[in-house]
């Protein structure tokens, strides 16, 4: 059951886990639409007072996979020595995101004020409800990087500390190219 | 109770080779000196996954299939048979 939980990539990968992945994901993306979470950064998740519209939300999603899964393949081809498949790597990756839709669940219970302007605002904000979410959203994004690092270490078969740096090299990157790519071609685009 | 073959000697840590073999049946005695097969030198386990690809005529769909697991942990597993196999065979000619 643990394994099922923290390693499901052992029973499952490649195309199947990839349709379930993007069934979940785009779940989380109608669930984020309606509670106003954003998740624009691979590791990132936010909560706006103004609603976006929906193809911004499946734009986060889609750049968030594609930066995981495609650092990861990238990082796989270099430091794996296994004929390592991009399928793989993109189904697991895809499935390794699920709890995102927790998050985005919990996300109904983080109401953001108009103005967040003053410190003082900011702490009004700050009631227990929203400590509460924000403590679970932390739990759930911990359990995501858990999943994304076995998701990484089955489909390219790198195991220990090698494993460890190169998923913390690879995560680090993935967060920074998302974040450009948000900033550069989404704020752009509105 | 099943026995493991050793391979490795315990006091030296050089690889072992075969001095004697015994026919159960008339108690015939071969005694030479033999090389152990590579495959000897995997565990029980190896052995078994090793046979299973063979008969899976080296699919690893198959396997994954046949042992409910995804096709990249099948092929990891294979990988670390491979890897194994390689330092066996290395120690055996160092040796």
């Amino acid at each position: 059951m643990k394994k099922w939980f923290f390693n499901p990539f052992i029973y499952v990968a490649g195309s199947r886990s990839l349709i379930i992945g993007w069934c979940v994901i785009l779940l989380t993306v109608v669930v984020s639409f309606f509670s106003r979470t954003h998740f624009n950064g691979a590791l990132d998740t936010h909560n706006s007072h103004d609603a976006a519209p929906i193809w911004i939300h499946f734009s986060e999603a889609l750049i968030d996979w594609g930066c995981l899964a495609g650092i990861f393949y990238f990082c796989g081809l270099v430091f794996s020595k296994s004929a390592i498949r991009f399928i793989d790597v993109a189904g697991t990756m895809a499935m390794a995101r699920w709890p995102m839709l927790p998050v985005a669940i919990i996300g109904f219970g983080i109401r953001v004020p108009a103005t967040l302007i003053t410190l003082n605002d900011i702490l009004k904000s700050l009631t227990p409800q929203v400590i509460f979410c924000s403590i679970l959203d932390i739990v759930f994004t911990v359990w995501m990087v858990a999943l994304c690092y076995n998701a990484f270490s089955v489909s390219c078969n790198l195991k220990g500390g090698k494993a460890a740096w190169v998923f913390t090299g690879g995560i680090i990157v993935a967060e920074i190219v998302s974040k450009i790519i948000f900033h550069e071609i989404i704020k752009n685009l509105l | 109770m099943q026995k493991n073959l050793p391979h490795i000697c315990p006091s030296c840590s050089s690889v072992l080779r075969v001095k004697c073999l015994v026919c159960e049946n008339c108690q015939t005695e071969v005694t030479g000196m033999y090389s152990m097969p590579v495959l000897a030198s995997l565990t029980g386990q190896e052995q078994d996954f090793i046979i299973e690809f063979v008969k899976s005529s080296g699919s690893l769909k198959i396997m994954a299939q046949k042992l409910g697991l995804s096709y990249p942990t099948v092929r990891n597993l294979l990988d670390d048979v491979i890897q194994k196999l390689e330092n066996n065979t290395n120690n055996a000619k160092k040796s």
